[in-house]
Order: C-alpha cells, then structure tokens, then sequence
C-alpha cells in the first residue's frame, strides 16, 4: 500500500458532488414518482381493460423487467435520434428511468391488487358498493398499505441505479465524480465521498418515506 | 305472506361441482328461520345466493312477491338494500375501524348524515358490547369481537331481512348469551331472519321454524319442537341425535 489519502483535494469538490447529488435527486425523484403515476394506469388497464390492450402492457412490462436499464437507455439516447428524436442526455435517462420504473411498478401494483381479499370485496358487494366505491374504501386502502413497503425500496434501489446517467454524461452523483477524479487522480477519496453521499441519500429517503408512511396509514381508511 | 321463496335452487362454484340441489324454502315476514346441518351440506352458500353473491344455476328465488333478476345490477342493488348478511367469516374491512366499519354504508353509500349515523354506529356497537373498541382495527379484535362488529354493520343498514351465518361460532358463552338477546329482540321487532347455527339450544328457542339440510338439499323443515324431538326423516334424527349429545 503506497497509496497517500488526500481527503483535502477531495473536501474541495464536496460543493461539486452535492450539485450532483441534487441532479441524481430530482432525476430519480421525477423519473420515478413519474413512473409511478404511469404504472398506477397501467395496473388499471392491464385488470380491467380489453384483451388487446392487456397484452400490449404485458409486452411493455416483460421488455422492461427483463432488459438491463443500460440497455434500454442506449436504445433511447443511440435510437431516437435516428428517427429525428433529438433529446438532452438528461432527458433520455429521465424518459427511461419513467418506462423503467412503470414497467416494474406495474407488476408490483398488480400484486397487490390481486391480493385484496375477496371477502372484503365480497361485504362491499352485499353492502351495494359501486365498482368506483369498491376501488375507493377497499382495494386502494388494501394496496396502498400492502404496497408502500416494497415501492419505497423500489425508490431507494432506483437512486442507486440511476448511475447509469453518468455514461451518457449526466453531470448527477456518479458522474461528477468521474470527471473529477480523472481530473485530479484522487480516485478513491472522491468515490468515497461519492459514497457516502449515496448512503445519506438514500437513508434519508428511507426514513422520509418510513415517516410519510407511518403517518399516512395511521388513518387507513377514514369514514367519520 | 312469503318474504323470501326459494323454488328449486341449484347452485354450483365455478371450480367445482353442484352444491344447493333443488332447494325450496318459503319464509314469511317476521319470521325466524334457521338452518342446521352437517359441515359442508351448503348452508352458508345458501345464504349467498340470497345476496345475490352466486346466481342460481337453476331455480327462482323471490323476494316479496318479485322475481329476483340476477342479471339485473339496479334490481339487484335495490334487493340487496333491504337484507344484511352477517359472513361466517365476519368479512370486515381490514382498513377500516370498528366504527368505520359500521357507518362506511351509511354515510358514504347511502349518503347519511354523518352525524346521526355516527350515532347509531356508535348505541350499535355500544348494544354488542364494545363500547370501548369503536377505533380498534379488525386485526386488534378477537374474533368473536369482530363477529360482533359484523353484527352492528349490519344492523345499522336496518334490513327487513337478516341474514346470520353461524354469528355465536367465536363467541364465549357469556357473549353468546349477549348476542342471543340481541338477536332475540331482532326478531321481537318483526325483523325476518334466516339464521344458521350449531347452536341447538339458541335455534331452538328463538326459531319458528328449523330447516335441516343435507348434502345441498332440505331434508326436513318443521317447528323446532318436530326436528328435535320427532325428526320424522332418518336423516334427521341422525344427525339431531349426534348434535344433541355433545
Ligand atoms: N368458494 C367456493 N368454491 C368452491 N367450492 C366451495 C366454495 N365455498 C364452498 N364450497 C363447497 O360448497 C359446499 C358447501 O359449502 P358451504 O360453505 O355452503 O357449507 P356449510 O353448510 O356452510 O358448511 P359449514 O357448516 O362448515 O359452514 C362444500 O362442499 C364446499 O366445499
Ligand atoms: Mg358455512
């Protein structure tokens, strides 16, 4: 081991690697609550809708589940602009962070849809409930709860997958830090800082999220 | 005059096979029926049919004097207004309080003021004895306190017809005891009930008439002194005979 730290040099790019973690922020932020709004249709379509537009959302879901992001997003920024799309490299990693995380969170949602309990649907059916009543008092308050748990680590997982971004030269998290660990060769004190970084990031989304959710399940379903 | 009549219902699961097989059942307003019989003879499905939760397969069923169309939503809706059913499994919303529970219908449903069916949600749980778990959830309940909350939901939909699949089956006897006095006003009140129990004792004091059931079919109906006492079918008195010993 010959390698002397210098954390001094790389303190010195603190403020350039926050400006960073605040561009992996909202990427992810956006692109995701993005995607989620994205997949709540999608749950709905692929439950209630015909068949051909059932199918059409499963193809969506299975390409996105099964294909690496990176691979998604090299047909997004190496693809569309054969065909006149011309976007921002922070755009194209936005739009597939939003097909990305509605592909996953379409199934998750589905899930726990399905797992509403049929004897809940079943008094809502007997009490006269409307389909749009049963949606309201019943499954969401179901899926909601059942749900908030797995989205939230879904979140954190999607922070820390949109590194991809730096390949494309999004100035987030990880490609600041790229740039300037090759520019000053204090590659390891700067990927560190990186790190923890990352790791205050997401644990402060984790107990946001934990927080948000303690206080919004309290309530569960209100009638009075 | 005939509140509910069953002609010749057959009724079948989609995954499986006959369960009701030609049941004919009459019962008039006020009345108090129950039904009794071995585990698994379609007692409880039954019921289902009359909340319109399994159409017949065959067979009619009639509601005062009109054909319940089960292929008719509004018909439907406007038939099921007037029952409530008590599930064996209590059915309760898990996100929802014991008070929520019970004036979820009328408030949001049947748009009631809130404050008055806050009111009777609250004498109703207050009448099953649960005064102090107005804001419990059903996973903090035991289940005969959840049985009971079923029962508050729906009594304060005030039916014309109750429903009651096995109501005392989680109940302590002390509680039995409570929720028969309930059940036994219910019926002082001129409320039709249709009640299935193992509960031989509370059947035979509060029923006009007991049906016995069998393998999806009535075997025997008569008033509760003709099942227990002279079952007239062998299929009766077997089955009256090995309830009635234990
Ligand atoms: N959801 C269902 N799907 C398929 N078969 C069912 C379903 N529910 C009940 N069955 C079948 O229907 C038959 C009658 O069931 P049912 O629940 O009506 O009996 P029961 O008389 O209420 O019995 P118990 O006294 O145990 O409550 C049983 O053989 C049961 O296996
Ligand atoms: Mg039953």
């Amino acid at each position: 081991m010959d390698y002397t730290f210098q954390w001094g040099v790389a303190l010195r790019y603190l403020p350039d690697l926050l400006q960073g973690a605040w561009v992996t922020f909202h990427l992810t932020f956006i692109g995701f609550w993005t995607g989620l709004v994205v997949a709540v249709f999608l749950a709905v379509g692929q439950l209630y809708g015909s068949v051909r537009l059932r199918r059409a959302i499963s193809a969506y879901v299975v390409f996105f589940t099964n294909t690496p992001s990176l691979v998604t997003a090299f047909f997004i920024f190496y693809g569309l602009p054969e065909i006149g799309i011309l976007w921002s490299p922070y755009v194209c990693v936005l739009v597939n962070l939003v097909l990305n995380a509605g592909a996953f969170l379409t199934d998750v949602i589905r899930g726990g849809v399905a797992s509403v309990r049929v004897a809940e649907m079943e008094a809502a059916e007997t009490l006269g409930f409307s389909m749009l009543q049963k949606i309201r008092y019943v499954i969401v308050p179901h899926v909601a709860k059942v749900l908030y748990a797995p989205i939230s680590n879904l979140y954190i997982v999607f922070i820390l997958g949109s590194a991809l971004a730096a390949i494309f030269g999004v100035e987030e998290l990880t490609g600041t830090a790229f740039n300037i660990a090759s520019e000053t060769f204090r590659t390891i004190e700067i990927y560190s800082l990186a790190a923890a970084i990352y790791v205050v990031m997401t644990v402060v989304a984790s107990v946001v999220l934990a927080l948000v959710g303690r206080l919004a399940f309290r309530v569960r379903a209100r009638v009075l | 005059m005939a509140q509910i009549e069953l002609r010749g219902v057959s009724a079948r699961y989609p995954s499986g096979g006959q369960v009701l097989d030609g049941v004919s059942l009459v019962v008039d307003k006020g009345e108090v029926v129950s039904i009794i019989g071995p585990s698994g003879s379609g007692k409880s499905t039954l019921l289902r049919v009359l909340v319109g939760l399994l159409p017949p397969s065959a067979g009619e069923v009639w509601l005062d004097g009109s054909r319940l169309d089960y292929a008719d939503r509004k018909a439907l809706t406007a038939a099921r207004a007037r029952l409530a059913i008590v599930f064996q499994q209590f059915n309760l919303f898990q996100n929802m309080t014991a008070l929520d529970n019970v004036t979820v219908t009328p408030v949001k449903i049947r748009r009631e003021p809130k404050a008055s069916a806050r009111a009777r949600g609250e004498a109703l749980l207050r009448r099953v004895g649960l005064g102090d778990k107005l804001g419990a959830y059903p996973d903090e309940l035991s289940g005969g306190q959840q049985q009971r909350v079923a029962l508050a939901r729906a009594l304060a939909l005030g039916p014309e017809i109750l429903l009651l699949d096995e109501v005392t089956s989680a109940l302590d006897p002390e509680m039995v005891n409570e929720v028969l006095d309930a059940i036994r006003d219910l019926a002082n009140e001129g409320i039709t009930m249709l009640i299935v129990s193992h509960e031989m004792a509370f059947v035979r004091e509060v029923s006009d008439r007991v049906v016995m059931m069998a393998d999806g079919a009535v075997v025997e109906t008569g008033p509760p002194g003709q099942i227990f006492d002279a079952p007239r079918t062998e299929r009766c008195r077997e089955f009256v005979s090995k309830i009635l010993r234990h």
